[in-house]
């Protein structure tokens, strides 16, 4: 799924904790679970072992067998519920608290209704998760017939007899799923669809094509043009509520990763509202002082170039939740721009988890590159303390990769009239990303012309070459190990 | 619903905890069920044993379902068994590959069963009309 947040495992152990009621009941001498039930019973435990046991491991397989795992668990406590009848009370009142655990985590979510639409009276039946269906049918009898079946499953169902009425009500109504003919007079099922996938806000809404068996070409091309799934005349009703029951899950997962995308996307403004600022500062007085500033373009100065990340940060994210990567965020970047500022470093970019500082624009010093080692050995120093609190919380530890390089950039407001930044240019900026792709976790590798500007002691490691596209000479660098005393 | 038939079924499943289960509850409803782990054992047994259908995981060691599947469409003898692929949750490109390659219907996992069971129940009739 564009699904990048692996929730996986928390799934995993809520379902383990709900099997542990199970467990015990099993084990008391006073319950006595007869076969084929015992079985079950007995496959189901094993199952949550083996889920316990697979627990701290990550990535895709994992995640894959975790999903077979509570597949199974599903199956086994749904075969227990439908044998009730034969069951203990004791083992029948652990089912429930299964039966929910074992739901895939979107479904949690209370269902939306509207409230304007007349929901069908009369005999409504249990259902899982109701939800807002559109049928669209040009004949009446199809339409009263998914009508009758949907309402009767407790679904609200709104009906439209032709295309342009199909697209007029989804402008207006919050839509879970739609049952959409494909041959219509006027615009058709394939131009319904082709529409709706057009339009941002009704691209995520399942559609579940419907058919005669001759047009399986056409179906086919739906599918290809997006619709979720598919149906032939004459319908089975059994089909028609699973397809129904699919397609509002899906939408229901869609809901909830579309809520934790904006909830991440306002994170990161706020991020940027609360880190960005520290450029400023000092950038506006610079400009304030000197109204020719203002103007775009720079000027060209020496400057000492730091840039960092976190080794493997983009695919640590994609397995952790939005919530934890922000945490993980907020801690790191935080601290670093607090080092950063005390060593009079001007912070250029956040990008994501990598950190972009400049030492010696806007206000040139006298040791802009001692500073820029300094902060360094800083940083690399904080990590630890980060590490400590991460762990603390139960968040992965962090590596840190740094590199520094010194060099003349065009320093100054880049960018159009309407929007510019005041920003640094230059070839030293590309060598400096260079170097740093090279330095490895919890390093500080620095390029020989930064060494040179140094006056204290520092240890340095074994020199290094490294060749940049664009110019001749290899770019030397060292490891930074430590300050000699 | 409609009574299931008593048509062999091949489950295709390398998750040893998922196919047992799936096995259980197909025989309770009066399936029979035999298994392969892999794609490789799929082909093998459709090829010995004739099934009426076939429940293909895509995810499959040795040979993946993707292949098995290509593969049984090409081969005369099975080409006609109908195939129910059980793909991942949700994912889309999976369900329009799966048909692209000739599956008759899918699955999503975690399997629904009722679902599942009325789309086994489609397929066998279909056979049992031609």
């Amino acid at each position: 799924m564009t699904e990048n947040t692996d929730t996986s495992d928390e799934w995993a152990a809520r379902v383990i904790a709900a099997v542990e009621p199970l467990r015990a009941v099993q084990r008391r001498p006073s319950v006595t679970i007869e076969e084929p039930a015992l079985q079950d019973v007995i496959a189901l435990l094993e199952a949550s072992t083996k889920l316990a046991s697979i627990q701290d491991t990550t990535g895709s397989d994992a995640r894959h067998d975790r999903m077979n795992i509570i597949g199974a668990i599903r199956g086994y406590a749904e075969m227990l519920f439908e044998d009730s009848q034969t069951l203990h009370q004791a083992v029948i009142d652990t089912l429930p608290s299964i039966l929910a655990a074992v739901e895939s985590p979107a479904s949690n979510e209370p269902p939306q209704y509207i409230n304007h639409v007349t929901l069908a009276s009369g005999n409504v039946q249990n259902n899982r998760d109701p939800g807002v269906i559109l049928a669209v049918d040009d004949m009446p009898e199809n339409r009263d017939l998914v009508s009758r079946l949907l309402s009767k499953a407790g679904h609200t169902v709104l009906t439209a007899e032709s295309g342009e009425e199909a697209l007029e009500l989804l402008e207006t109504m919050g839509v879970d799923v739609v049952l959409l003919d494909l041959m219509m007079p006027g615009i058709g099922g394939s131009e319904v669809l082709r529409h709706m996938k057009e339009d941002e806000r009704l691209r995520a809404t399942p559609v579940v094509m419907i058919s005669g068996r001759q047009d399986m070409d056409q179906i086919i091309a739906c599918i290809q043009a997006g619709a979720d799934d598919y149906l032939l005349k004459p319908f089975n009703p059994v089909l028609l509520q699973a397809r129904i029951s699919a397609g509002i899950e899906r939408k229901r997962w869609h809901d909830r990763e579309e809520q934790y995308r904006l909830q991440l996307e306002r994170n990161e403004k706020f991020i940027r509202a609360t880190f960005g600022r520290y450029l400023s500062d000092e950038i506006v007085d610079e400009i304030l002082e000197s109204p020719e500033g203002l103007e775009l373009g720079g000027d060209l100065r020496e400057v000492t170039i730091m840039m960092s990340d976190i080794r493997g940060f983009t695919t640590l994210s994609e397995h952790l939740p939005p919530q934890q990567v922000v945490a993980l965020l907020n801690r790191y970047l935080g601290r670093m721009t607090e080092i950063i500022l005390e060593h009079s470093g001007t912070i250029d970019e956040f990008l994501g988890d990598a950190v972009l500082a400049v030492f010696g624009a806007p206000k040139k010093g006298d040791d802009d590159a001692e500073r820029a080692v300094k902060c360094s050995i800083a940083m690399q120093a904080a990590m630890d303390d980060i590490n400590k609190a991460n762990l603390a919380d139960g968040l992965p530890e962090l590596k840190m990769a740094l590199a520094l390089n010194t060099g003349t950039v065009v320093a100054g407001n880049i960018g159009s009239e309407r929007r510019s930044k005041y920003g640094f240019v230059g070839h030293a900026m590309n060598v400096t990303s260079r170097i740093e792709d090279m330095s490895g976790p919890g390093e500080i590798l620095i390029s020989e012309s930064t060494l040179a500007k140094l006056n204290g002691n520092y240890t340095t490691g074994q020199r290094r070459e490294l060749r940049v596209k664009g110019i001749e000479e290899d770019v030397i660098v060292y490891p930074i190990l430590g300050v000699t005393p | 619903m409609t009574t299931p038939s008593n048509k062999t079924i091949l489950l295709v499943e390398d998750n040893e905890l998922n196919r047992d289960m799936l096995v259980r509850r197909l025989t309770r409803v009066g399936h029979t069920v035999i298994c392969a782990g892999d794609g490789e054992t799929a082909l093998q047994k459709m090829r010995a044993d004739n099934p009426a259908l076939v429940l293909l995981d895509m995810n499959l060691p040795i040979k993946d379902g993707w292949t098995t599947c290509r593969e049984a469409r090409a081969d005369d003898a099975i080409s006609s068994i109908p195939i129910i692929a059980l793909t991942a949750h949700a994912m889309d490109s999976d369900r329009k590959t799966a048909l692209d390659l000739g599956c008759d219907d899918y699955a999503t996992k975690p399997i629904d069963f009722p679902d599942l069971l009325a789309k086994i129940e489609q397929q066998l009739s279909k056979t049992a009309d031609e």
